[in-house]
């Protein structure tokens, strides 16, 4: 309608955007800036109830629920129980130890691998369409297809995998039934299932650096592994490190794998993660006190290590 | 394509150069094969096997006796149409409302600016640090007496649809591609009298049509995936998704249909992904990183 | 859009408050009814001893009708639905099917929690608390009577026990188990052994394992589940077996953690590591050891024994090839069962056709699941040892009719049946502890230098920790 609610595209790119709409807003007067605030608030309402309802609320409702309890019907604050009840809890610190283990492991196959497999199909003059969509054919598999395929692969009986050590001469494996090896097998099924879409990513990324930086490097005498780590690397860099981040923030929900392949506990609780320790509290004890407080514990982990980490990537930027 | 990459083209152009290429991009096609498609090969033909078979060691690697109607009986008796027909009507009610509510709210964010606008989308992409299932009692609880309303949504499409709207990375990609339309373009609609509404309709969304494409995928890619939230709150067994369907009847057929049934569910998207292969890695690719 | 996102919210407030107003008047003199025929008073009570009429409108959502996996069942549940219906032609009938078990801990105890439970719910002997902490069931005792349920009279009392709290009914059984040694009579046969005599001691169960496990081929003399709650289900079912018990009597402690539950562990250490006898793939839950003899690769496992059945229509396998022998040790045994719940709320003519129905199809000789006649021509076994909660002269009636028309070989469960051992009930928190012994059989059975006494003292802390948490 009026001309200042469409800014220019350079307005709209400046950091300080909110100090400019404001010195507008006093130019446009006060019946027009409140026109366009609600015709602005109407596009934005759907979602904002949205959000809301089913995403702000619970955030809110989660330290309510971490300090209340409800028996027979009746709902009362339960004050700290709740949490010393999750401290003492030994599959707490179990869980927190296997989701820690889940993380790690998936950062040296969840991160490592597509980099590899994306840095690798970079180089092929050939048959890359192909390749991609091998990559990224599972990605669109069903989880529970995915999942239980790999469950009947790592049956230590009639197993495929098993059979392949076997023609191979090497040990047979107990996978999913060994506290050893239980969370290292959800992790490579985890990885198959998902690695599609992250290789994609980079493979996107690695198309953007300039092809001079590696001219200029081999110049200077640099072999494979130093462009890799001179180039390659410092190029990709910020995409890395997003990736990173939602890998993290990804694994430490991890349910469904662990749920579907081993139940959830895994032999020996070996694969019980905190989200499925969150669904054991809640859904099979009827303990929503306790679930939701070891939610919050979560909660508040996340969130301290995503603004951290954040802070730390911003200043390494500067 | 043609961009030069790690390897230089020199040291490609030589001998030993080519055989190294050669060598490596042989096995590495030979290993994708096998590790991505032998699965599936394995699934197909499994879904084949008669029950005592598909239990042997070691395993066959091409069923002894063909048992097709495995796939007949799975289809059947696991009532899967069924299933799929409830997963593509969540899937797809919830595109249709993330298309409406996630792309007003970008659009406003993006161009209206309205008060508190950076508030909110700070607090909208907030939750992208903290995921869904962290939250997923008090997220529960809340479907189960919405409050104001006082409406009980469990069993029933609102609640995969409405939460599937608080998709912030959705949103993040929208409002960065909007936040990219030149203005001139804008204000050329803003002086001929459009209201942003239609701006909105005739400008701004068929400019929009690769993000809208990566959008879309996310969004149904994102229900077709779920599982823990349907279990939840789809206990009915006539209205679950098909994953958390074939979960719950996995203990209760035979294991030979079961793997036929993982089979038939996988077709669907496979074909999809086959046909649209181009247009949705293009779209991926471009989406992701340039949104 | 039929959602209940449209629904009004509560339109049946009021009825559901008059009704409750009603029953706690009633209750008090109500419960004495379910022994003998009182069901005399005026007013209120008569309105809620008197069986439905037929002319009253309802509809009636139900828990657990068959799914299509078990055709035959489906089949005579639908003619069930339309014999009751020339009864009581205004009662609709709305069965909810579920494939594999009608119920799964984590999903029962959502929907309790979420009220969403159909208006006659499933649930197993060991939820009934569970179901009154969320508020979740209607006091029916002023209801059944042995008007409304003639056979009233004949049901096990310990069995309606555990459908009381507090001298209240909340319940109405429809099957129930007493656990034994399941073994496929094919596998014994080829191992050289007696499959008329299966074994009665755990050192009996692994030298017959053993020999079963020679067969090789993948085959597993003994199987047992080490996860999803019946892990530990089996474990409380084995201590059971030699006498012990898992909850101290007081319902405070942990009972375990003692010389019985270390046999039991040791005993599956050795049949597991050192004679290789019960297979390799463990983490198994209901549904798998079933899969595993249904494919004549497993040759025995606890169970009750409605496992058959399911075996049978589910995954094809013969009942000839199946037998019964009592649980190892023979001390006393898991009793356990299913039985339906009336949803909290549901107005009186709900509960009357609800109980009507429940009478119709589960509780009368003769009729619905009982109708052996029509089980045998439908293909479906006769002649299991289950439900077995029914006494007297309607148990009289009910053998004679299985007799009649047994379809499979008695004999195979002569020794279950000769051998009767008593009945001991599920613990107190069954789930929850079960989810904590879930550990112990996972241990042991993956973990071939776990340590039996940390195994056991470690879940025996989680025990305690959930039985003192109220």
């Amino acid at each position: 309608m009026s001309a200042p609610t469409l800014a220019t595209n350079e307005a709209q790119q400046r950091p300080g955007q909110l100090g400019s709409s404001r010195a507008k807003n006093s130019r446009e007067g006060f019946a027009r800036a409140l026109r366009r605030n609600l015709s602005a608030h109407a596009f934005l309402i759907g979602a904002v109830l949205c959000f809301a309802f089913f995403s702000w609320f619970p955030m809110v409702r989660e330290f309510i629920l971490a300090f209340q309890k409800t028996k027979g019907g009746q709902t009362t604050w339960a004050g700290w129980s709740n949490l010393t009840y999750i401290f003492n809890d030994p599959a707490f610190w179990q869980a927190w130890r296997n989701t820690l283990l889940f993380t790690g492991l998936a950062l040296v196959f969840g991160f490592a691998v597509p980099f590899l497999v994306a840095v690798t199909l970079n180089e092929f003059r050939h048959g890359q369409g192909y390749l991609r969509m091998l990559v990224y054919l599972p990605v669109m598999l069903p989880p529970v297809a995915s999942v239980l395929l790999f469950k009947y692969f790592y049956d230590p009986g009639y197993g495929l995998f098993n059979r392949v050590l076997q023609i191979l001469h090497l040990p047979q494996q107990q996978w999913l039934q060994d506290t050893h090896t239980a969370m290292l097998s959800v992790v490579i099924a985890a990885t198959w299932m998902n690695m599609g879409g992250a290789t994609l990513i980079y493979l996107a990324a690695l198309q953007g650096i300039p092809g001079e930086l590696y001219e200029a490097a081999e110049l200077d005498g640099a072999g494979l592994l130093r462009k890799i780590w001179h180039v390659t690397i410092p190029q990709t860099r910020l995409i890395l490190s997003l990736m990173l981040l939602m890998q993290i923030i990804a694994t430490m929900q991890v349910f469904t794998e662990p749920f579907l392949l081993t139940g959830g506990e895994g032999p020996e609780g070996s694969t019980t993660t905190v989200v499925y320790l969150i669904y054991q509290y809640a859904f099979y004890f009827n303990n929503y006190g306790s679930a939701a407080a070891l939610g919050l514990v979560l909660l508040v982990l996340l969130a301290g290590f995503s603004a951290a980490y954040v802070r730390l990537s911003r200043s390494s930027e500067d | 394509m043609t961009t030069r990459t790690l390897i230089s083209p020199a040291q490609l152009g030589r001998t030993r150069g080519k055989v190294v290429y050669w060598t490596v991009f042989a096995v590495v096609i030979a290993v994708f094969t096998l590790v991505f498609l032998g699965p599936l090969y394995w699934m197909a033909t499994g879904g084949l096997k008669s029950a005592q078979e598909f239990v042997q060691a070691p395993p066959t690697s091409f069923p002894k006796s063909l048992h097709p109607g495995n796939y007949s009986q799975a289809w059947r008796v696991m009532d899967l149409s069924h299933l799929l027909l409830n997963t593509l009507w969540y899937a797809f009610g919830a595109l249709a409302f993330q298309l409406v509510f996630d792309v007003a709210a970008a659009y406003s964010l993006s161009r209206l600016r309205p008060v508190f606008g950076k508030l909110i989308l700070g607090m909208m992409l907030a939750t992208l640090m903290i995921p869904a299932t962290v939250l997923v009692v008090p997220q529960y609880i809340t479907v189960l007496d919405v409050p104001l309303f006082h409406r009980n949504l469990l069993n029933s499409p609102w609640v995969i649809w409405l939460p599937s709207v608080t998709n912030a990375f959705n949103i993040f990609l929208l409002k960065r591609f909007f936040d990219s339309i030149p203005g001139e373009l804008l204000d050329a609609a803003a002086m001929d009298g459009a209201s942003r509404l239609r701006t909105l309709w005739s400008v701004v969304l068929p400019i929009s049509r690769p993000i809208l494409g990566v959008v879309s995928i996310f969004a149904v890619v994102g229900v077709w995936k779920d599982f823990l939230w349907p279990m939840l709150t789809l206990p009915d067994p006539g209205k679950q998704t098909l994953n958390v369907g074939i979960y719950s009847l996995a203990s209760g057929v035979p294991e030979n249909w079961l793997v036929a049934a993982l089979g038939i569910a996988s077709l669907p998207t496979l074909l999809i992904f086959l046909l649209f292969q181009r247009n949705i890695m293009g779209g991926l690719t471009a989406g992701g990183l340039k949104g | 859009m039929r959602s209940s996102w449209l629904r009004p919210p509560r339109r049946y407030a009021a009825a559901v408050l008059v009704s409750a107003l009603a029953l706690t008047t009633v209750a008090a003199c109500g419960t004495s009814s379910s022994g003998g025929g009182d069901n005399s008073g005026g007013g209120g009570s008569a309105d809620a001893s008197t069986p439905l009429d037929p002319k009253t409108k309802v509809t009636l959502t139900i828990d657990c009708m068959p799914p299509a996996t078990k055709k035959p069942e489906l089949k005579e549940w639908n003619e069930d639905v339309a014999a009751f219906n020339k009864k009581y032609p205004n009662v609709t009938i709305q069965g909810r099917s579920t494939p594999g078990q009608c119920e799964e801990p984590a999903r029962f105890t959502a929907a309790i929690k979420a009220h969403s439970q159909p208006d006659v719910f499933y649930t197993y002997f060991t939820d009934l608390q569970q179901v009154l902490d969320n508020n979740g069931a209607e006091d029916i005792s002023a209801y059944v009577t042995d008007k409304t349920v003639p056979a009233l009279g004949d049901i096990d009392p310990n069995v309606l026990g555990v459908l009381k709290q507090d001298g209240k009914l909340y319940g109405l059984p429809t099957s129930n188990y007493r656990m034994g040694l399941l073994i496929n009579r094919k596998l014994f046969t080829q191992a050289g052994l007696d499959p008329n005599n299966p074994p009665t001691t755990w050192d009996e169960v692994r030298t017959d394992a053993k020999a079963i496990a020679k067969l090789g081929n993948g085959i597993a003399g003994y199987g047992d589940y080490s996860a999803a709650n019946t892990g530990g289900w089996h474990f409380t079912a084995a201590m059971y077996g030699l006498g012990g018990d898992v909850v101290s009597s007081d319902g405070t402690k942990a009972a375990f953690n003692d010389d019985l539950g270390k046999q039991i562990v040791d005993n599956l250490h050795a049949m597991r590591w050192d004679d290789n006898s019960m297979g390799q793939t463990q983490l198994l839950k209901w549904g798998d050891l079933q899969k595993q003899m249904a494919t004549d690769k497993l040759g025995m496992f606890l169970a009750a024994p409605d496992d058959i059945t399911y075996m049978v229509q589910q995954l094809n396998a013969k009942y000839e090839n199946f037998g019964m022998g009592p649980i190892p040790g023979g001390k006393a045994t898991l009793f356990g069962g299913n039985d339906y719940m009336i949803k909290k709320g549901s107005s009186p003519d709900k509960i009357k056709a609800a109980i009507a129905w429940l009478n119709f199809e589960t509780l009368t000789p003769g009729k619905g699941t009982f109708d052996y006649s029509r089980r045998k021509a439908d293909g479906l076994p006769v002649g299991l040892p289950q439900p077995a909660f029914l006494t007297g002269a309607s148990k009289t009636k009910d053998d004679e009719l299985k007799a009649a028309s047994a379809t499979m070989p008695v004999e195979n469960f002569k020794v279950f049946m000769d051998n009767p051992v008593p009945g001991k009930s599920e613990p107190p928190k069954a789930q929850e502890i079960y989810k904590v012994l879930d550990n112990v059989m996972s241990g042991v059975l993956t973990n071939k230098n776990a340590d039996p006494g940390k195994l056991l003292s470690d879940a025996e802390k989680q025990v305690n920790q959930v039985l003192a948490n109220g």
